[in-house]
């Protein structure tokens, strides 16, 4: 639902005296799953803040945060996010979510599989006590 | 030691301590605390049939596990809610990168565990809502 898992960013081509030296070029690609689960950290929070869920924000919120921390200097911009009508709506975006963040805990071997892990089980919790 | 056999001895003590504390909760935080039990004896059992599964041997159950004295619901439900966040940070700590098998096993528990912990802390009074379930403070 909130994926666009295998767009890859392209970002920060940093060339050395702006292009004026023969300086080699530096590319950085972000990670598209953590792109991905930044997307989908600020859409939940932003329907559980709207839905008086401001606890189930704030932990998004924590998880948008560290995400962005780790995308540097790749951050991607705030989009539009999708609306959810109520709980029941927003608890079943949380299981989908949790989904989405197992797969990409298990689709890397690098450090992230541990946060991706844990905010696949945040959202699940989320997900349960909404039920 | 694997971080499955871990988990699975943390899976036996929360059920003794289940055991050992639920006698003393009445009303909801009792159906709870029984409903929890049973999805940790469900969470051994499918462990001890991985091992089987596997031909591994899988580590036994202790015969008594150190728990405080239990004397009222207060301390019972104390208890149970420090049961649940050892297991959880039990779990998590198989998250990172080794045999994609296991890893995946300690995923599934892990995201259960979060999921049992949020339910207690909410029946007993505590905020559900945590961004790093288990992660040590």
């Amino acid at each position: 639902m909130f994926t666009t898992r295998r767009v890859l960013l392209v970002g920060a081509v940093a060339l050395a005296a702006a292009g004026c030296t023969r300086e080699t070029a530096t590319i950085i690609i972000a990670d598209p799953d953590l792109s991905d689960a930044l997307h989908t950290a600020r859409t939940l929070a932003h329907n559980a803040e709207a839905l008086g869920y401001s606890d189930i924000a704030q932990d998004h919120l924590t998880h948008a945060a560290t995400l962005e921390r780790l995308l540097l200097p790749n951050v991607v911009a705030e989009e539009a996010v999708a609306t959810f009508a109520d709980a029941a709506a927003l608890a079943e975006a949380e299981a989908e979510a949790s989904i989405d963040a197992v797969y990409a805990c298990l689709g890397t071997d690098t450090d992230f599989a541990v946060v991706f892990g844990e905010i696949a089980a945040s959202r699940a919790a989320h997900a349960a006590v909404l039920a | 030691m694997t971080a499955v056999d871990t988990g699975l001895a943390a899976e036996y003590a929360a059920i003794y301590a289940y055991g050992a504390a639920a006698v003393h909760l009445d009303g909801d935080p009792r159906a709870l605390a029984e409903e929890l039990e049973a999805e940790h004896r469900s969470r051994r059992d499918a462990l001890l049939d991985y091992y089987d599964a596997n031909g591994l041997e899988a580590p036994s159950a202790e015969a008594g596990y150190d728990i405080e004295p239990i004397t009222d619901a207060e301390g019972a439900q104390r208890l149970l809610l420090a049961v649940e966040e050892r297991v959880t940070a039990t779990w998590r700590a198989g998250l990172a990168p080794g045999p994609l098998g296991e890893r995946e096993i300690c995923l599934d528990r892990y995201t259960e565990s979060a999921v049992s912990l949020a339910r207690w802390r909410l029946a007993v009074g505590v905020a559900a809502a945590d961004p790093w379930p288990g992660r040590p403070q």
